[in-house]
């Protein structure tokens, strides 16, 4: 029996008060397992993911990963945390004043890798989402699918235990959505690293198996 | 362009402070070196019936380190001139005895009071003459020369830290959204903050470099002594190095603890 990684328990999320985002909502996220969240837009899924990562704490409820209360974590022990995160977010927060490379860095600067390590991991994901040639540009020198690809290669960079990824093949035509989700596929099914997606369209040829959670009127509901 | 600015503003403040820490180092030091002038120039005179000896006047007023006679044959060619003819051999032998008493340090006026008093309290001496108006004068030139540049000090100091502060927030504010990212990945605090920390520790060891070229010059085209009218003060540019640390030091501390003040005042990720 795989463990849960994420648990929540009537968890209440909120920005303003008694302006509830997502409440009374229970749910488990098992290790290993592939999950994809939908609902419609505005309905709180981004909110929940910030959650996850801890930029948002819960209004009242229990919500844990990896078995640490997110409630009320200190700061350092929620930066040791996040290292073992892998996010895309869906406005893809790349550093503009650093080069694609660096970016795709990030996490193995903060994890502390030396630099042959960071070199050629970054180098083997960049190719991986066909972004060679490109290392040395700035973001802002990317069209918005480059950037989504960037974000995603970071993300993936120091081989977290779970990855976040809020609508990850949101700009990206076919050929590259594939290319992404082989990306998450692998990880799952090859290094057991857990996947929660936001997603507005499941892809419908994947191959793991998978778990779909729906949010509608703050309330997230298990469906499959 | 733009960073050029952002560092001239940190270095132009930083650069105030550590001129003006620098500056009344050496005021103190040119201060210190007028006293101790001072006391060689300044000397009390001492009238006496009998011959003193410096021993007699030390056991009376520790604070003597040497005593010289006036030759009293200047005053009697003095009376020789004046066409006066008595027997000036004997006359020697009547006349009281002039003393030059020169002091261990520079008095206060009231310190000189005292010894006035204590000097008067020998049998042998009938008169004692401090010169006060005149000592008073250079003395309270001392302290107001010493107070002044403690409050340049004071003011520079107060006004240069809140420009410090000012750039440093500035720099946040222009990092702020690399800070949050690198946040998000579980950079620790001190990694976050890195580029601050190491703008500031640039602009410090500049700032620190341009006062001591600055100083340097000074001491080169002997300005400083001609400004303090110090004749023997003696600032090596071994001093000024010395000094240097001494200020890099302060600005990095200053700059440091800048930035962790300024990263602390920002909400949590
Ligand atoms: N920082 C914020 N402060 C206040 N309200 C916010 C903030 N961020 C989001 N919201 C509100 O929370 C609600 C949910 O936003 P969220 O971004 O989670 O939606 P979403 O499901 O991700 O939508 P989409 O599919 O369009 O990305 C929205 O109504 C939004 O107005
Ligand atoms: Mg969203």
């Amino acid at each position: 029996m795989a463990k849960n990684v994420i648990v929540a328990k009537d968890l209440y999320l909120e920005y303003k008060k008694d302006t509830p985002i997502i409440k009374e909502s229970t749910f488990a996220i098992k290790s290993g397992s592939f999950v994809f969240i939908t609902g419609p837009s505005g309905s709180g899924k981004s909110t929940l993911l910030k959650s996850f990562y801890g930029e948002l704490r819960p209004r009242s409820g229990i919500l844990q990963i990896g078995g640490v209360s997110l409630n009320s974590i200190k700061p350092s022990k929620l930066a040791f945390l996040r290292k073992y995160l892998g996010i895309i977010f869906q406005d893809y927060k790349l550093i503009k004043e650093w080069t694609v490379k660096k970016n795709v860095m990030l996490p193995l600067l903060i994890a502390g890798y030396s630099k042959n390590v960071c070199e050629a991991q970054t180098a083997r994901l960049l190719k991986h989402v066909r972004l060679e040639g490109k290392e040395e540009y700035y973001p802002l020198e990317l069209s918005g699918g480059e950037q989504q690809r960037v974000a995603m290669a970071r993300a993936l960079a120091h081989n977290p235990v779970i990855i976040l990824a809020d609508e990850p093949t949101g700009n990206l035509d076919e050929y590259s959505s594939r290319v992404i989700w082989n990306l998450l596929e692998g990880a799952n099914e090859q290094l057991g690293t857990t996947v929660v997606v936001v997603t507005h369209s499941i892809p419908t040829n994947l191959k793991v198996p998978f778990k779909h959670f729906y949010i509608e009127d703050g309330k997230v509901y298990e469906i499959s | 362009m733009k960073s050029l600015k952002n560092h001239i503003s940190l270095i132009i403040p930083l650069f105030a402070i550590l001129f003006a820490v620098e500056f009344y180092f050496i005021v103190d030091k040119a201060i210190t070196e007028y006293q101790k002038n001072m006391s060689k120039d300044y000397s009390i005179i001492v009238v006496s019936k009998k011959p003193l000896t410096l021993q007699e006047l030390k056991a009376h007023e520790p604070h003597v380190v040497s005593l010289k006679e006036v030759d009293s044959s200047l005053v009697i060619n003095r009376l020789k001139q004046n066409g006066i003819t008595i027997n000036f051999k004997e006359l020697k032998n009547f006349l009281p005895k002039f003393y030059k008493v020169y002091l261990d340090h520079f008095p206060t006026p009231d310190e000189i009071k005292k010894i006035k008093k204590r000097l008067l309290t020998y049998k042998t001496i009938t008169r004692v003459e401090i010169f006060l108006k005149v000592h008073e004068k250079i003395y309270h030139f001392l302290v107001f020369l010493h107070g002044i540049s403690q409050i340049f000090l004071f003011i520079v100091f107060v006004t240069s830290i809140l420009l410090v502060f000012k750039q440093i927030e500035v720099w946040h504010l222009e990092h702020k959204e690399r800070m949050y990212i690198m946040a998000l990945f579980g950079a620790p605090l001190w990694m976050r903050n890195a580029i601050l920390i190491k703008l500031s520790v640039i602009d410090t060891l500049i700032s620190a470099f341009l006062v001591y070229i600055i100083y340097l010059y000074f001491i080169s085209t002997d300005y400083l002594k001609n400004l303090l009218g110090v004749e023997n003060i003696n600032i090596t540019p071994g001093d000024i190095f010395h000094d240097l640390l001494w200020l890099m030091g302060l600005g990095l501390l200053i700059s440091v603890v800048n930035v962790i003040i300024v990263s602390l005042r920002q909400p949590r990720i």
